[in-house]
């Protein structure tokens, strides 16, 4: 990076939290430096340390926190300034727009007012200039109806025109710095690639500097001119994104290109790469190289100092002392196995004409089905499809993928083959019986051959449940084991899905994200099941674990020849390991087809635009890393 | 399983919330008065001292002595065990009646709901003294029956907070994964659900226990809980009132042991919850 006076400038960033007397640190020596005009990205896995640099720049990491180090924005060191003087600085120069645009917003404000706010606050505008700048603001952002949106209210507006409000008034004061603080995770892909449009367009017209946090490497490759990628607190590369991403020299970032799902029918045999292991542990810094633990190329060497970041001749700052002899992430892993043939005849799961609206909950409704009188009095069609009239069927031993965006009914759908939710009309038939017409008794055997994996890792586990209580209770309410192998029984289970053994006598919250996925497929898996859902059982996790999650259920799949509904809104991921996908849009399924075809000749418009914003964020396949280290000089 | 390894893990690296410490201190204490209060209590309870009348507190009598010249140190010490008898079986009626209608509430929704609910809203709308009073009057007063009147009242409030914790907990998959399994109802609500819905009640309770007190003290006081001469707070400040001017300490020492003992249960609700949770672990 050059010499001209940054507009950021961060210096041996410290961060450390003490709690109960345990201390770790959140950031350990990160510097970095933003020019006018360019956009910088950070990148890296939950627990990375990247929103506590944020947090550090706002100054709102909280009184746990100690900071050491220093923040230099516009020359001015921001730890020093006093709060006031502060407060003008972040609302006025900095603009900042955080994850979550369903909460960012306050519901009973009207959201213009919500732009509006921090100029009358830091501009001096009166009230009328204020909300009409608000209004043309809104436009920039490629809103359609400024007038209307501006008199709206948050829970009237979709969660891409939320982000666009959010960015509106983070650009309000005309900030010469946005911070954005994963703007797009929580949207769905054709909504991200219509802010990231925005983002981009943003840059031309105003010059302004963005500092991008993220997991998503291909976002920030698509949106900044410099990437840093964070591990465990440590920056551990850092140079131009075309290079960073393009060509990576670290390990781990070779590591999280190579997880990375391509949008492509994988094949039965195939394996994703992936990264094992897990983030070590904040409280236990490792001695020498953080990554050496789950990185292929260490070896006793890397243990012995810790890593420095450093600038080899001809690339970029690494912090990796072997970094540039380092070949290419290990390959995907092939496994011999024949792909198996599906007959339509012997369908394992048949639903047909699936239908499910939700009806308005407690209230006058609850007091209304006293009186049937009243019922007619509410009309037809106030109430919400979520699924409308879907059939579909599974083979025993197939993967159908699911996919579709947000809101689009995939997962009542997935709950209504569970019987989980009654349908309205409609029928399931899993092996010949017809679920609606079993009794209780024999429903339960069907509850023992059909499970479900959840996407929500952090509710999936009851909290007060030790891991080897959770494993055993489905022995112990299907009979399926003798109370005296029951022990035996849970920790074959737990070394299905890799787990140590030990983890029978530990409790949810002691393990990390996607260890607890382990475990619930560990539950799923107790009853030997012929039929998982799996409810977008990778999204909650990081790109590393992903890809591991992603590779234990084929090998189990292959294992035990278990058939899944795979749902995912993330169409590469379900390309993956899907043997057919069904696309979903607004309750119907609107397409099906083998895995390959629908990638390649998608007929339904709405395949087509959702394949579009994939391959969008996925050019070229040719844009995986293959390890060539890059010796073009740039700095 | 085995209730060891239930337990192990969660003690290895907890330190006791402050909060917990000083509240269990406080009701240990209180607990030993209570059970050692007749050889602790210098004088009988109801023994006169007519020559040393509305004497103030000193060596002889701690906490100095009533119209009769009784020790008001005996009886407060007396007096504690009806207080706290009552309010700890008020609340035991309380969580009796409560949790099992605000976990089936929040679990079954729909009608259950809403006709559990709003009669509790009606029991809640109801002015709290007359509704006791309307069941002591009827009756011959007995310190049981006092107990279950003012459970009745508290049930509303543990409902409503078990029902609320019951809503948030029935999103979580992990209930949605027992239904998957086919478990049956029971097993949802009293190993699912029951164990998370402690921690968050806990404050509830310590509250309730407080609130029975309170209001024993002030149904003593209206002379309808217990009679004369027994030693209760509430009956003490109650004839004390008379005399505040000339002896304020015959109402100031029921008085304050009752603020002690508020502040102690309390504080020991507010810890418990922060041990039994372990989502708040580490977050002070």
């Amino acid at each position: 990076m050059n010499s001209a006076a940054p507009l950021l400038d961060v210096g041996n960033l410290t961060v450390r939290y003490a709690s109960e007397g345990e201390s770790f640190t959140a950031l350990h020596d990160v510097s970095f430096t933003l020019q006018p005009g360019r956009a910088l990205g950070i990148v890296g896995e939950s627990g990375s340390g990247k929103s506590s640099i944020v947090g550090a720049i706002l100054g709102i990491l909280g009184p746990a926190a100690q900071m050491q180090g220093n923040v230099h924005f516009e020359n001015r060191d921001l730890a020093t300034l006093t709060p006031k003087s502060r407060r003008a600085v972040l609302g006025k120069r900095i603009g900042s727009v955080f994850q979550d645009p369903f909460t960012s917003l306050n519901p009973a404000l009207r959201v213009g007012r919500q732009i509006a706010e921090p100029m009358i606050w830091h501009l001096g505008l009166s009230k009328a200039e204020a909300m009409n700048r608000a209004r043309s603001l809104l436009g920039d952002m490629g809103i359609q109806e400024p007038v209307a949106v501006a008199n709206a209210f948050p829970h009237q507006l979709s969660g891409g025109m939320k982000q666009r409000v959010l960015i509106a008034a983070a650009m309000a004061c005309e900030p010469t710095l946005l911070i954005l603080d994963e703007p797009t995770t929580a949207l769905d892909v054709t909504v991200e690639s219509q802010i990231l449009d925005l983002l981009e367009a943003l840059r031309q017209s105003t010059q302004i500097s963005l500092l991008f946090i993220s997991h998503n490497l291909r976002v920030v490759k698509r949106v900044c001119d410099d990437v840093a990628v964070m591990y465990a607190g440590q920056i551990v590369e850092m140079g131009a994104a075309e290079y960073v991403l393009g060509a990576p020299s670290h390990p781990y970032t070779k590591g999280l290109l190579a997880s990375l799902p391509i949008l492509q029918a994988g094949s039965r045999g195939l394996r994703l790469p992936s990264i094992s292991g897990h983030i070590p542990q904040p409280s236990r810094p490792e001695l020498g190289c953080v990554f050496a633990s789950r990185c292929p190329f260490s070896e006793p060497a890397c243990n012995a100092s810790p890593q420095n970041l450093t600038t080899p001749p001809g690339s970029h700052q690494i912090r990796c002392w072997k970094a540039l002899s380092v070949g290419s992430w290990p390959a995907q892993v092939a496994v011999s196995t024949v792909a198996p043939k599906f007959r339509r005849g012997d369908a394992l799961v048949n639903a047909t004409d699936l239908r499910k609206s939700y009806k308005a909950f407690g209230g006058w409704a609850g007091w209304r089905r006293l009186l049937p009188s009243l019922q007619n009095a509410r009309s037809a069609n106030s109430t919400p499809v979520a699924v409308d009239t879907v059939s579909l069927s599974l083979s025993p031993g197939e993967v159908l993928g699911l996919v579709g965006e947000s809101g689009c009914g995939k997962s009542s759908l997935g709950r209504l083959i569970l019987q989980l939710l009654r349908q309205d009309s409609g029928s399931v038939e899993y092996d010949g019986a017809n679920l609606g017409a079993l009794s209780s008794k024999a429903l339960q055997n069907f509850r023992r051959e059909a499970q479900i994996v959840f996407q929500n890792v952090g509710s999936a586990l009851n909290p007060r449940h030790s891991i080897g209580e959770a494993l055993e209770r489905p022995l112990v309410l299907f009979d399926l084991v003798p109370a005296s192998q029951r022990i035996r029984r849970v920790e074959d289970l737990l070394s299905m899905v890799q787990l140590p053994l030990s983890y029978r006598t530990r409790f949810p919250h002691q393990l990390s994200g996607g260890e607890r996925q382990r475990v619930a497929i560990a539950r799923a898996l107790a009853t030997n099941p012929r039929f998982i859902v799996c409810d977008e059982p990778v999204s909650a996790l990081d790109v590393s674990v992903q890809a591991a999650i992603v590779n234990l259920l084929a090998d189990l799949r292959d294992e035990f020849g278990l058939a899944y509904l795979f749902i995912s809104h993330d169409l590469a991921v379900v390309a993956q390991i899907s043997d057919r996908i069904a696309v979903m849009y607004r309750g119907r399924i609107c397409e099906t087809g083998p895995t390959a075809e629908i990638l390649e000749r998608p007929q339904h418009p709405y395949t087509q635009r959702l394949l579009a914003s994939a391959m969008y964020e996925n050019p070229k396949q040719a844009d995986r890393v293959d390890g060539q280290t890059v010796g073009t000089a740039h700095s | 399983m085995t209730e060891q390894g239930l337990i192990q893990p969660r003690r290895k690296r907890r330190r006791l919330p402050f909060a917990l410490l000083a509240g269990s201190v406080i009701v240990a204490v209180l607990v030993i008065l209570v059970l050692l209060a007749k050889l602790i209590a210098p004088y009988p309870f109801d023994q006169f001292h007519i020559h040393d009348r509305f004497s103030p507190p000193s060596l002889k009598y701690w906490a100095g002595t009533d119209e009769y010249g009784r020790d008001v140190f005996s009886r407060v010490l007396i007096g504690s065990q009806l207080s706290l008898t009552l309010g700890i079986s008020a609340t035991v009626v309380g969580i009796g009646l409560g949790v099992p209608l605000g976990l089936v509430a929040g679990y079954r929704r729909g009608i259950f709901d809403e006709l559990i609910m709003r009669s509790l809203d009606l029991l809640m709308a109801f002015p709290p003294i007359l509704l006791v009073l309307l069941i002591l009057v009827v009756t011959p007063p007995a310190l049981m029956k006092t107990a279950i009147a003012i459970g009745i009242l508290s049930t509303p409030y543990i409902a409503r907070v078990t029902r609320s914790v019951t809503l948030d907990l029935m999103s979580a998959e992990f209930i949605e994964a027992a239904r998957a399994r086919g478990e049956r109802d029971w097993y949802i609500l009293l190993r699912e659900l029951l164990p998370n819905i402690w921690p968050v009640l806990m404050v509830e309770i310590s509250l309730r226990v407080v609130f029975a007190v309170l209001l024993g003290a002030v149904l003593s006081f209206l002379n309808f809980g217990v009679q004369p001469p027994s030693a209760d707070w509430g009956l003490m400040i109650s004839s004390g009132r008379a005399f505040v001017d000339i002896a304020p300490w015959i109402s100031l020492a029921p008085g304050l042991a009752m603020g002690v003992t508020v502040l102690g249960i309390s504080l020991a609700g507010d810890g418990l919850r922060e041990l039994m949770d372990p989502r708040l672990r580490g977050q002070r």
